[in-house]
């Protein structure tokens, strides 16, 4: 199969399973899992649009003539976006960890159902 | 030269440099210091564009493609970012007044500022999504700081849910970039008009739309908002709907550049009308059925945000005009009124049935923020008339007079629901043993100035709205579609 769309497909399982898990799963540590597994699928489908199939890596390469390379090179956007988000996912991520604890210390239990419960 | 981009830098860098010396005595001076600094900010970038690296703008097949990260400054930005300073300064004076002050409160709103000045001044779609989620992160740490469980829970809904929605953001950019091979707005609105809208630019609208819901504080979205502001300290929360509006008001602004002119704009508007209308009258009937003070404003702010969406949705010249207008007028009587909050909670309790006569202790203080409430009901001489007769103007010439109606409607509402809470906080009578509790607690001088300077504010853009309709209206009709 083509590895852009083989890419596509799995990203979009990724999203769904996220999405499975966040809003069916009632525990907060896989809560958080599933926000880290939409995320990914959404790196995924970004770094998959900048794909060129047989294409260079865009780590530009003395040897190569330039014309050539630019023409060949994967689209190195993408790449930059998702480094950037996954750099914010992780502080995101480590914010609600922290949150996560301070919860299980009072209530002792990782249930959404009783930590989030309204006042 | 242009030293556009210290109006980020600098509050960034401080960020980091508070965050280290956070437990330092000199801390209440420091922040004072800080504090003047920003007013001085937005004073130093020059009108135009700035590139950041990059090569500026190429040429590719003879269209000009911006390579790199864009700035740009106009007068519309500079009071938009110089209002978002000025109330910081206000938040950051009153916070060295407050018994628990440290360096991470400090570190927070400046980062909170650097970030909603970068998501204002950037024309990079990505540059606005980075920041926007610094912004999500800082809003929630700020909550956190309140130090109370119900704020912990707040602030990890808003996390939780703000993960999601940061990632339908991301994806919608990206959909956007592989339809048009850019990040640059203005790039991108180019090249939308010229080419044939494919379903990939459908679903990236509807993401953005879903990022400014979630940013905007718009529903479905809207309660979120509401426990962080209700949740933390008053005056914290005067910064945060600071954010939250600005943030809405730069979102619609990207909205209007990239499908203005398409044809898919006039569905689109009715979708952002409705998430407004929808905004104005939830926000004003969940008001009326408050007993917290701090939930009753909360509310108002939701509901004052469906009219800044309101006026921006039309996408006429005289709606975003109107629009943003409100929103800046919204910003400052309503920091006035949780700074107000701030001082009714101190004295005794945020529930306004466990307060009542507080004119005898403190009738300066019960005079502004009377004003302040008028000026949000939309009272002449108050900015919120004006800002509200705009819009109304805005809706009428855009040929929806029932929208007029409604907004009316929503204004008897927050006259209804504002002046109980000033009955019940102020007028009501109390006994003498109650009276003599309340003279008890000191109020900082740095509290009333704040209240003071928000209130003159108001007062002098209800008396001049020119001197800020006059910098907004040339680019309201460059955005404009018609």
């Amino acid at each position: 199969m083509d590895l852009q769309l083989a890419s596509f497909i799995t990203a979009g399982a990724l999203v769904v399973l996220g999405l499975y898990g966040f809003f069916f799963v009632d525990n907060v540590i896989k809560k958080i899992i599933a926000l880290s597994i939409i995320s990914s699928g959404v790196n995924l489908t970004l770094v998959a649009m900048g794909y060129r199939e047989g294409g260079y890596v865009p780590i530009y390469i003395p040897t190569v003539e330039f014309q050539v390379f630019s023409k060949h090179m994967a689209y190195p956007l993408p790449q930059a976006l998702v480094l950037t988000n996954i750099v914010i996912g992780a502080s995101m991520l480590a914010v609600m960890l922290a949150l996560s604890i301070v919860f299980y210390r009072k209530y002792r239990t990782l249930k959404t159902s009783v930590i989030l419960k309204e006042d | 030269m242009n030293l556009l981009p210290l109006i980020v830098v600098i509050p960034l860098l401080m960020a980091i440099v508070f965050s280290y010396i956070y437990r330092s005595k000199y801390i209440r001076l420091l922040t004072l210091l800080m504090a003047l600094v920003l007013l001085v900010l937005p004073l130093l970038g020059l009108y135009g564009p700035y590139f950041f690296g990059g090569h500026g703008v190429v040429y590719i097949e003879g269209m000009p493609f911006v390579s790199g990260i864009l700035y740009t400054l106009n007068p519309l930005k500079e009071t938009l970012i110089f209002t978002l300073m000025l109330i910081g300064v206000l938040v950051l004076i009153i916070s060295t007044r407050e018994e628990r002050l440290s360096g991470t409160f400090t570190a927070l709103v400046l980062m909170g500022l650097a970030s909603v000045s970068a998501v204002i001044l950037t024309e990079d779609l990505f540059n606005l999504y980075v920041f926007y989620e610094i912004a999500a992160i800082t809003q929630a740490g700020l909550v956190i700081l309140a130090g109370r469980e119900e704020a912990y829970r707040s602030a990890f809904r808003y996390l939780l849910v703000g993960t999601m929605a940061g990632s339908i953001l991301l994806l919608g950019v990206g959909l956007l970039l592989s339809a048009t091979g850019s990040l640059n707005i203005v790039d991108m609105g180019r090249y939308l008009a010229l080419k044939p809208l494919t379903p990939t630019v459908y679903g990236a609208l509807l993401m953005l739309i879903v990022g400014l819901a979630y940013g905007g504080g718009l529903p479905p979205f809207h309660t979120l908002k509401v426990d962080l502001y209700s949740r933390t300290k008053p005056f914290v929360a005067a910064i945060l709907q600071t954010y939250s509006k600005f943030i809405l008001i730069a979102l619609m602004l990207v909205i209007l550049k990239l499908f203005g002119g398409l044809p898919i704009f006039n569905t689109t508007r009715g979708v952002l009308i409705a998430l407004s209308v929808f905004a104005m009258v939830f926000g004003t009937v969940m008001a009326l059925l408050q007993d917290d003070y701090r939930r009753l404003l909360a509310y108002h702010t939701v509901s004052q945000g469906g009219y800044v969406a309101l006026g921006l949705a039309l996408g006429t010249p005289l709606g975003i005009v109107a629009g943003i207008f409100h929103g800046i007028n919204h910003t400052l009587y309503k920091s006035a009124l949780f700074i107000g909050a701030h001082i009714v909670e101190k004295i005794k309790s945020p529930y306004m049935r466990e307060v009542g006569g507080l004119l005898l202790a403190m009738p300066t203080v019960t005079f502004l923020i009377l004003c302040a409430k008028l000026a949000s009901i939309g009272i002449p001489p108050f900015n919120g008339f004006q800002s509200k007769l705009l819009l109304a103007e805005a809706v009428m010439s855009a040929d929806m007079p029932e929208l007029v109606i409604l907004m009316l409607i929503v204004s008897i509402g927050t006259f209804l629901y504002m002046m109980k809470a000033f009955y019940l906080i102020f007028l009501k009578p109390c006994s003498e043993e109650q009276l003599r509790e309340y003279r008890e607690v000191r109020i900082s001088k740095y509290h009333i100035f704040s209240l003071g300077l928000l209130v003159l504010l108001c007062i002098v853009l209800g008396l001049y709205p020119d001197m800020v309709l006059d910098r907004l209206l040339p680019l309201g009709e460059e955005i404009a579609i018609e």
